[in-house]
């Protein structure tokens, strides 16, 4: 079932769709409210990326109107806003969106969050997560590479493991921080860096193939390919 | 009418003034006019007094008696002006001997009061034109026997002259507040002169003249507070304006850095043919500009916010060294990368917002972790006082001028000229934890000896 994009701003639509189609959704474009809703109520849509700055019908009557219609009620709303006041988030979230995100987001946030909402992960709740020759025992907290055994510390398994948790989905530096550290503040991105290459050099730089890999400008993975070809 | 009244000086100051005066001027009236009524009842009571004397004196002569019968209009007529006297003579079995009284007023006998009245006997009375009258009784002695003589006497020209006086006096009342008035609008424009000057001057403050002060010197004493206090505020506005404006300065010299980067590098980079991996370098290197950019739109977002006070506080009790420890944890493996240790150390509660809290400790920490030498220690404190909870990051460095050190929680203030725009510092991460402190209404300060340099956030307990 496709997610349905009502975004007015032209670039902003187009990178949209885009970014999303390539992350493996189908995506519909609605350049403003009303046409939103009328593919809304025509297509099976299974959630709602909705900008509230919109011409005309702004974002707050089109998430009314979602809510009014029986078919369109149940589907899940995320907003975005440029203005984070706290009355805005409020409003959105009362009138009854799921999420929200500040402009400018990180894409990969957006990705995950929509995931999130979608509950389709691939998050793996798994006991025990393999990626390539990697075993991560979660509830014994044992990490091994073949048949080495890997000492992690608990901040050290925390990050591996929400990596391996979402392998293949590129984590931004912010959803990281948040994650691990409870972090919830763009703050030094070179603290989650030196994380990251410190969990490495102790998961990758001995072993081959390396597992976490960084995507510039937009974060890290952990996958079984190398980096590049993904 | 009554909207003027309320919001004119001089209206109002000159009314109360007019009301003043007319107050007065008939307060003086009235007691005035009260005085003199009451000299003119006293000598017409005298006058009534001595007539009767005179008739009782008159009795008491040698064929008294027989002018009683014959003629006893000369009873009457024995005092010049008295014609409208009017007088009786009663026996002492109470018959009426003789009766001048033409017009037939009908006047009350009072007891009579022996042989020599005094002015306590008076009674008084109205006559039949409603005028007001005075009457007194006495005792006399006849060759026949004892009687009564009655005088009394209406006065209704004297009600008239006091009528006319009562005019006046409301007359001279009236003009004397019309006056009051008059010269009050006089006085009050001259007087409040001051006021508009200053109006004046003060109309002319414009934002690229907050310099100017007006002059306390010339103005009169009761408008030298009002002056001084708009000298304040002008002191105040100027400051908070250089401030602004030396900030909206910085800030656009600020956000060109990246945005010079960003236009040349991707034009640069389009002029010519590239390979995949240049234009992937390319825009990764945008990224980070932009995503700088964000930082700092984000972090001014804050401080506008703060500043408004629009930032609300979710307050909770925290064990003080478990917050240190977290941030710790968080800063450790780029601590460790740059071969410096983190300690925590000692105790409290400190009453905060825990995402505020971690966000001023992460800006100091981030600035610790930057800033100490190599292979030093970056020491976490807390410690529990008696009205605050102070919490402390300090550090080994390079020194710190002590000129720079009152400067370092100003926006974009950078001690080092060197900008360490390549660790994606904002230049604003220590404003923000100084905007924390005041929304927590708690203090953050930063001492120095040598190269140990200390950031301490004191935090009410309440």
């Amino acid at each position: 079932m496709p997610i349905l994009v009502i975004e007015d701003e032209p670039k902003t639509g187009d990178y949209l769709q885009r970014g999303l189609t390539e992350s493996g959704f189908a995506v519909r474009l609605a350049r403003n409210g009303r046409d939103g809703l009328a593919l809304a109520a025509e297509d099976e849509i299974e959630l709602v990326v909705l900008d509230v700055m919109l011409p005309r019908m702004d974002g707050w009557q089109v998430l009314e109107a979602l809510r009014a219609n029986p078919a369109t009620a149940q589907i899940p709303v995320l907003f975005l806003t440029a203005r984070d006041e706290v009355q805005d988030r409020v409003r959105g979230l009362e009138l009854g969106a799921d999420d929200y995100l500040v402009k400018p987001f990180a894409f990969a946030e957006l990705v995950a969050r929509i995931r999130t909402l979608l509950r389709r992960g691939p998050v793996r709740e798994d006991a025990l997560i393999r990626i390539a020759d990697m075993e991560i025992d979660v509830f014994r907290r044992r990490v091994r590479r073949g048949a080495v055994t890997i000492a992690l510390t608990a901040q050290e398994f925390a990050l591996l493991h929400l990596l391996a948790q979402r392998e293949g989905q590129v984590l931004s530096r912010s959803l990281i921080a948040s994650h691990v550290w409870d972090m919830n503040f763009d703050s030094d991105t070179n603290v989650i860096d030196a994380a990251v290459r410190r969990l490495r050099r102790k998961i990758d730089d001995p072993f081959e193939p390396k597992l976490i890999h960084t995507r510039r400008g937009m974060g890290y993975v952990c996958e079984a390919q190398p980096a590049g070809i993904a | 009418m009554k909207g003027r009244l309320r919001h004119s000086l001089a209206l109002r100051i000159g009314a109360m003034f007019v009301l003043v005066v007319a107050l007065a001027a008939a307060g003086l009236g009235t007691y005035l006019y009260r005085a003199f009524v009451a000299e003119i009842e006293r000598r017409d009571d005298i006058q009534l007094l001595g007539k009767l004397r005179q008739v009782q004196i008159l009795l008491g002569r040698p064929g008294a008696a027989e002018l009683l019968h014959t003629r006893p209009e000369f009873f009457r007529d024995t005092m010049s002006g008295q014609e409208n006297s009017l007088v009786r003579f009663i026996g002492a079995d109470g018959a009426v001997l003789a009766d001048i009284n033409a017009t037939g007023e009908p006047y009350p006998v009072p007891p009579a009061a022996g042989p020599a009245p005094q002015r306590e006997a008076i009674a008084s009375w109205t006559s039949r034109h409603g005028d007001p009258g005075r009457v007194v009784a006495g005792s006399a002695r006849l060759d026949s026997g004892p009687l009564t003589v009655v005088v009394a006497r209406a006065y209704g020209e004297r009600s008239a002259m006091f009528a006319r006086y009562r005019v006046r006096i409301a007359v001279a009342a009236t003009v004397s507040a019309l006056a009051a008035a008059l010269l009050a609008a006089l006085v009050l424009r001259r007087g409040l002169r001051p006021l508009h000057v200053v109006a004046e001057h003060a109309a002319l403050v414009r934002p690229g003249t907050l310099a100017q002060r007006l002059e306390v010197a010339a103005a009169p004493s009761e408008l030298r507070p009002l002056i001084d206090a708009f000298n304040a505020m002008l002191a105040r506005l100027q400051e908070g304006y250089a401030r602004l404006s030396g900030f909206s300065a910085d800030l656009a010299h600020e956000f060109r850095t990246p945005v010079t980067n960003l236009i040349g590098q991707s034009q640069v980079m389009l002029a010519q043919p590239r390979t995949v991996a240049d234009y992937e370098q390319l825009i990764a290197s945008n990224i980070e500009e932009m995503e700088r950019l964000a930082r700092m739109i984000d972090s001014m977002l804050f401080l506008a916010r703060a500043g408004q006070d629009e930032v609300v506080l979710a307050r909770e009790p925290r064990d003080a060294l478990d917050e240190l420890r977290k941030i710790a944890d968080f800063f450790e493996s780029m601590a460790e990368e740059r071969g410096l240790r983190l300690t925590c150390a000692g105790e409290g509660t400190v009453l905060a917002d825990p995402a505020l809290l971690r966000r001023a400790l992460a800006n100091l920490l981030s600035n610790a972790v930057r800033h100490a030498a190599a292979g030093s220690t970056i020491a976490l404190h807390a410690r529990q006082g008696a009205g605050t909870t102070e919490l402390s990051v300090s550090n080994e460095g390079a020194p710190v001028a002590p000129a720079h050190l009152g400067h370092l929680f100003e926006r974009f203030y950078r001690a080092d000229s060197a900008r360490s725009d390549a660790q994606g510092s904002t230049g604003l991460g220590l404003s923000i934890v100084r905007a924390i402190m005041d929304l927590h209404g708690g203090t953050a300060a930063v001492h120095a000896d040598g190269g140990h340099i200390r950031f301490t956030l004191a935090f009410p307990a309440r």
